[in-house]
């Protein structure tokens, strides 16, 4: 019958083991880091949306261009690599650019990251959506149900069905298996790589193009116009590998496996996007009828044209691919700007009901239901504006991510700005790296921005004589200059740098 | 004693707080060791873009704040603490955490009732009534109102026991948990009119034999226990015949099925599961002597 009062909370809660991450620690060697970086890539995906609308921009400048647009990235994800090694804790771009240029400009890279993420969701789910039913038309023989994706009363109720489970599985915080990624990354990859060669072997190509060096030659771009908007899709296609680099703990040896996996997963990746691209050119052309990837009915969703004719009854394979990577993407992706809006909450940008967490679930609750909510209202507005809603959102997209990126590179330069010439390694990673990475995008993100600005751009669609594709990505960042203005009235206490200091070597 | 709950910020593990406060209170070292099981890191599952965005420091500030209310739950007089762990698998990492702390049992707070009116118990509890090695106590809304009716004060235990040899181990069990606490046993036994082969005529004699036996196991264990044989159309009606009292505790034994020290619920003991009002404790075959 003790009466003894023994309450030894702190000391065990801080020892409890959240900070050992434990279970996963040193369990992924480079082949899994590969298999990671190629599934947050999701090449089906990124391939059937952007694709088709590089070839309207670049022409057979199209290998070229992808080549180019990697470099940036590379640049970019080297500055990213070292923000996350000295602020492991924060880890986005909210909290980075924060800490390096205060709070208003902290608050609009939060919101970059936050619509480009929103963006891309939408576009997933609509890709998911276009293959689905494409899937059970090739199933069941009935090539009506394909079409079936193009009445927006069928179309728009079910990708928002898709986002919704999307939303729900995120929010129960359920985890995709390491065989289950190995076994999606394996099928993906495969499928690609039978489409090319099917391309290639083809006894009826469509327009044999003559695969030449010029295509790889990034010169070869006629106008600088084209030259950006080739380099911002481009990054569209290379957005996910930088997850390689910035997975330190989890490797069976953090000196080596991130070096050599990112390496080995930007080969693969290029070899196989460069493949598909001259397989592409060799079977179709760049014409601008029929099947021709200059065709601007080919270019928003280029595999569901051309699938069929090139893999016959295996396309099949190729509709699976791509459904079942951008269901699993659209899922995994939503957990980002959740996280982004849950941080934002929990420091006090946004209201703090945003940083509630699920007791039972362990993850964001509020903040998951935004995000998803976001991504279908973006997605429900795209599509009844936009005559070519998946090709507008992508380039809008490829302008979020210029930005938010761009924005993030020099925030690393700027953090680290007493540092960065003690030595030549600084100069290297914190300087020249992520200066001329951030200031590439930055130019991308203007120029493309102007350039959008022009009915003509993109898909063609406008509204009161100005292109869809700036409205809908200068109106997002627009939209959020107004939201930080809300909040810094409602709620002054982040916007005065009282729960995230400006600075280095101060603990958030 | 010394049990550990499977708690969650909200009210059913509040629930569970109080049902483990009400068990071990006047007992020896009566102790609550409250467990927050976070799911494991899953590095396949890679956020993109941006990978952790800083949330493991925020759920871990999360979870420091409720680990503090979740000890101000814990009334005066009660030992308490409180664990936070990673886990792969939540009913295998409760199982783990039990073993780990050395605890009697385990406590989980209920599912809200379902539409029928139901205690079922959810996923979590349903891996743990079929693999735990250790006791497992259940709540609910409304069996936690009976236990607040008593003044969170258990008052009497109730056995349920079937007519065969493990009723021996529940009742030994049962007696001498309620002898330590200074409280009433019953030891509660149904018949389904179904189950009986000798038809209506039969039941009565059905009946008098398995009252015979308990009240002769009851006596040769030289215990105090009122023995109740219910004998309904189902079990279902049964349950509903059986009268209880606040801050009465339900206990059943294993299914005879159950691995070696290993829990195991048979289809009657989930029937009765899903009607019971009071907070039940479910105990593994060879009960633990610890």
């Amino acid at each position: 019958m003790s009466q003894e009062m023994r309450r030894d909370s702190l000391p065990e809660t801080n020892d409890s083991g959240l900070h050992e991450k434990g279970l996963s620690k040193g369990t992924v060697g480079v082949l899994g880091l590969i298999v990671i970086g190629i599934s947050c890539i999701a090449p089906a995906y990124t391939l059937t949306a952007g694709l088709g609308a590089t070839v309207a921009e670049v022409g057979t400048s199209l290998p070229a261009i992808l080549i180019a647009g990697f470099i940036p990235m590379l640049l970019v994800a080297l500055g990213y690599r070292e923000l996350n090694n000295a602020m492991p804790d924060s880890g986005t771009s909210f909290t980075w650019a924060t800490r390096a240029f205060g709070p208003m400009i902290g608050w609009m890279g939060g919101w970059g990251l936050i619509a480009a993420t929103v963006i891309v969701l939408s576009n997933l789910a609509a890709v998911a959506v276009d293959f689905f039913y494409i899937l059970i038309a090739q199933l069941t023989g009935q090539e009506w149900i394909a079409a079936l994706t193009k009445n927006l009363w069928i179309n728009i109720p079910t990708t928002l069905v898709f986002i919704a489970i999307a939303a729900y599985i995120s929010y129960r915080g359920m985890n995709a298996t390491k065989v289950f990624q190995y076994v999606l990354v394996g099928f993906q990859v495969g499928v690609l790589l039978l489409f090319a060669i099917m391309a290639f072997t083809s006894d009826t190509p469509y327009d044999p193009t003559q695969i030449t060096w010029d295509m790889f030659n990034p010169a070869g771009v006629e106008s600088f116009t084209a030259f950006a908007a080739g380099i911002s899709l481009s990054i569209f296609v290379f957005w996910g590998w930088d997850v390689t680099l910035t997975m330190n703990e989890e490797t069976t040896d953090p000196n080596k496996v991130p070096g050599r996996g990112a390496t080995w997963t930007v080969l693969i990746i290029i070899a196989l996007y460069l493949a598909v691209a001259t397989a592409v050119l060799y079977f179709a052309g760049v014409g601008t009828t029929g099947l021709g990837a200059g065709n601007p009915d080919n270019q928003e969703s280029i595999f569901a044209v051309l699938a069929g004719p090139v893999m016959g009854p295996l396309a099949i394979l190729m509709s699976l691919a791509i459904m079942s990577s951008s269901a699993a993407s659209l899922q995994s992706t939503m957990v980002s700007p959740a996280r982004t809006i849950l941080a934002m909450g929990y420091y006090k940008a946004l209201p703090s009901s945003f940083a509630k967490i699920s007791p039972r679930y362990m993850s964001p609750s509020v903040a998951t239901v935004v995000s998803a909510a976001a991504a279908a209202a973006f997605y429900v507005v795209t599509r009844l504006l936009s005559e070519n809603a998946l090709w507008d959102t992508i380039t809008a997209l490829g302008l979020m991510i210029c930005f938010y990126y761009g924005l993030t590179a020099l925030a690393c330069v700027w953090y680290f700005r007493s540092e960065l010439f003690s030595n030549a390694r600084n100069f290297f990673f914190k300087f020249l790296a992520p200066l001329v990475g951030g200031v590439i995008l930055l130019v991308m993100f203007f120029v493309t921005a102007v350039d959008s600005m022009n009915p003509e751009y993109g898909s063609g669609s406008e509204i009161g004589g100005i292109g869809m594709v700036f409205i809908l990505g200068v109106g997002v960042l627009l939209l959020g200059v107004l939201v930080m203005l809300y909040s810094r009235i409602r709620h002054p206490a982040f916007f005065k740098g009282e729960t995230i200091k400006t600075g280095k070597n101060l603990t958030l | 004693m010394k049990l550990l709950v499977g708690y969650t910020a909200d009210e059913r593990g509040a629930e569970a707080i109080e049902l483990a406060s009400a068990v071990v209170a006047g007992t020896k070292d009566a102790f609550v060791q409250i467990a927050i099981v976070l799911p494991a890191a899953a590095p396949f599952t890679a956020v993109y873009p941006g990978g952790d965005h800083g949330y493991e420091t925020i759920l871990s500030a999360q979870v420091d704040r409720w680990a503090a209310e979740a000890l101000a739950l814990v009334p005066e007089g009660i030992g308490a603490s409180v664990v936070a762990r990673s886990v792969s698998s939540i009913a295998e990492g409760l199982i783990e955490l039990g073993e780990e702390f050395e605890v009697h049992g385990i406590v989980l707070g209920g599912r809200k009732r379902h539409l029928g009116g139901f205690f079922m118990p959810g996923a979590i509890a349903n891996a743990l009534l079929h693999s735990s090695p250790l006791p497992v106590f259940m709540t609910s809304p409304a069996s936690l109102e009976n236990l607040r009716e008593a003044g969170g004060q258990i008052t009497r235990l109730t056995a349920f026991v079937g007519d065969r040899p493990g009723a021996e181990e529940i009742i030994s069990l049962a007696a001498r948990v309620a002898n330590a606490r200074n409280i009433k046993l019953r030891v509660a036994n149904f018949v389904a009119h179904a189950d009986v082969s000798e038809g209506s005529a039969g039941i009565d004699d059905h009946v008098r034999g398995i009252r015979e036996y308990l009240d002769e196991l009851v006596k040769e264990l030289g215990i105090e226990a009122s023995v109740e044989v219910i004998a309904s159309g189902s079990i279902d009606t049964a349950i509903n015949e059986l009268s209880w009292q606040p801050g009465d505790l339900a206990l059943l034994g294993s299914a005879r099925l159950a691995a070696h020290r290993r829990l195991f619920i048979g289809p009657k003991a989930h029937r009765i599961l899903g009607h019971l009002n009071v907070p039940m404790g479910v105990i593994p075959h060879l009960p633990s002597t610890r």
